[in-house]
């Protein structure tokens, strides 16, 4: 932490660089955010409460992010606080650069409401930005990762796996939460049907990592049995999807005034795609 | 950006009991999810939306008189397009009318709404669901 150290070895390039992926990386995944309908509206009318909320609750799952993946490479917690507020800086300019270039936000407009659509989308935008310098970096910059006594532990353990689904599970999950399409599909669903969608969710999440074995697969010793990945990683994965959903849908406003059997069915729809996101983190990531 | 398959991955190390415990509290919610669902499933009765609606409140404003209502629905099946109808009567003459349409008003859940009128609706006042489409 010797500040004279990172001074003199300071890239300004690669630190410029840095942000620019990050600013793609927060356009990447939040575009679709931007451009629906529901998240303006959501920016009028969101419970300042649960807003903020939101807005706390993304400064932690910043930080863990930024100790996973980083803009440089981050080998202490004040690495990672510093990342995540540039992550989150980066997801508010993102947002407030599209939502005024696509006409939504206009000079003059109502403060509350300005701040209010800015905020909402500063979040996705925010992961997004962190996740930008993962997927967008190459392998060959990061070679010195290798060495990098993060780099090795990145990605393996039980509570690396887990969070990786977390970050999944919103990736997807975010996507599709605010439209109005998550609760009319649940009003078209019967009970049965939720049965069937959490169960196929389940079997999907399992087959996308260990029977289909794309590239970084998780393959299992023939010692290994498959029951028991079912149980240690699956199972798991699916309660943090379908917890994401439910807390996304709360958050929304989607879960208003509904009786708890149909809030279910609501997050059993949203936890469907949450979940191939969290099975898809565990193999990208 | 894949990670590289390699001897001792995180599935085949030998587990930590709190992988186990994770995984079997993990199956036990999932188990308790489904099993809760096929209850209520089972149990459910397949009638149409049964709707009533219950005046909250009733205020004056500049502009007129705000009257807030809540819907329910009793029914196991949602009601999409619900058309709420306000009536303001004089010895059974319509005086005013007022009328908002709701977008859901999901099985045995309410939805608010808020109808505006020009005259004093106290005591002269009657609210009902006029009709409603499947989602």
């Amino acid at each position: 932490m010797t500040k004279g150290g990172t001074r003199a070895d300071f890239d300004h390039g690669r630190f410029a660089k840095g942000l620019a992926r990050g600013f793609a990386g927060a356009l990447l995944f939040a575009l679709p955010m931007f451009l629906t309908m529901e998240m303006w509206e959501l920016g009028l009318y969101i419970d300042r409460d649960r807003l903020l909320i939101l807005l706390l609750v993304n400064i932690p799952l910043l930080v863990l992010l930024a100790r996973r993946i980083g803009f440089e490479n981050v080998t202490t917690w004040r690495e990672a606080l510093r990342d995540a507020s540039i992550a989150y800086c980066l997801g508010i300019a993102a947002s407030t650069f599209v939502l005024f270039i696509i006409g939504v936000l206009k000079i003059g407009q109502a403060l509350p409401e300005v701040l209010g659509m800015i905020a909402i989308q500063a979040v996705p935008a925010s992961i997004g930005a962190l996740l930008g310098r993962s997927e967008l970096g190459t392998r060959s910059e990061s070679s010195e990762d290798e060495k990098d006594p993060i780099g090795e532990t990145r990605g393996d353990g039980y509570g690396g796996e887990l969070f990786m689904m977390v970050v999944g599970a919103l990736f997807l999950g975010l996507n599709v939460a605010p439209t109005e399409e998550m609760i009319l599909i649940s009003f078209k669903m019967s009970l049965w049907h939720a049965i069937a969608a959490i169960s196929a969710s389940i079997l999907l999440m399992h087959g996308f990592v260990y029977a289909l074995s794309f590239i970084g697969g998780h393959e299992l010793d023939e010692n290994t049995p498959g029951w028991h990945a079912l149980i240690r990683f699956t199972m798991p994965g699916y309660v943090i999807a379908f917890a994401i959903s439910l807390y996304c849908l709360w958050t929304f406003h989607r879960l208003d005034g509904l009786d708890p059997i149909q809030a279910i069915v609501a997050t059993a729809v949203l936890a469907f795609p949450s979940a191939i996101g969290a099975a898809a983190a565990r193999l990208i990531l | 950006m894949a990670k590289s398959p390699k001897l001792g991955s995180v599935e085949n190390r030998k587990a930590h009991w709190i992988e186990w415990a994770t995984g079997a509290v993990s199956a036990i919610l999932i188990t308790a999810l489904i099993g809760w669902i096929s209850y209520q499933a089972a149990t459910q009765a397949d009638g149409p939306p049964d709707l009533s609606v219950t005046v909250v409140s009733s205020m004056g404003r500049a502009g007129g008189y705000l009257v807030i209502f809540d819907v329910n629905n009793a029914a196991d099946r949602t009601a999409a397009a619900v058309v709420v109808r306000g009536e303001i009567t004089d010895n059974d003459n319509v005086i005013e009318t007022a009328e908002i349409t709701l977008d859901y008003v999901p099985a045995r859940s309410q939805a608010r709404g808020g109808l505006i009128f020009r005259n004093d609706p106290a005591g002269r006042f009657r609210v009902s669901a006029t009709g409603f489409s499947e989602p």
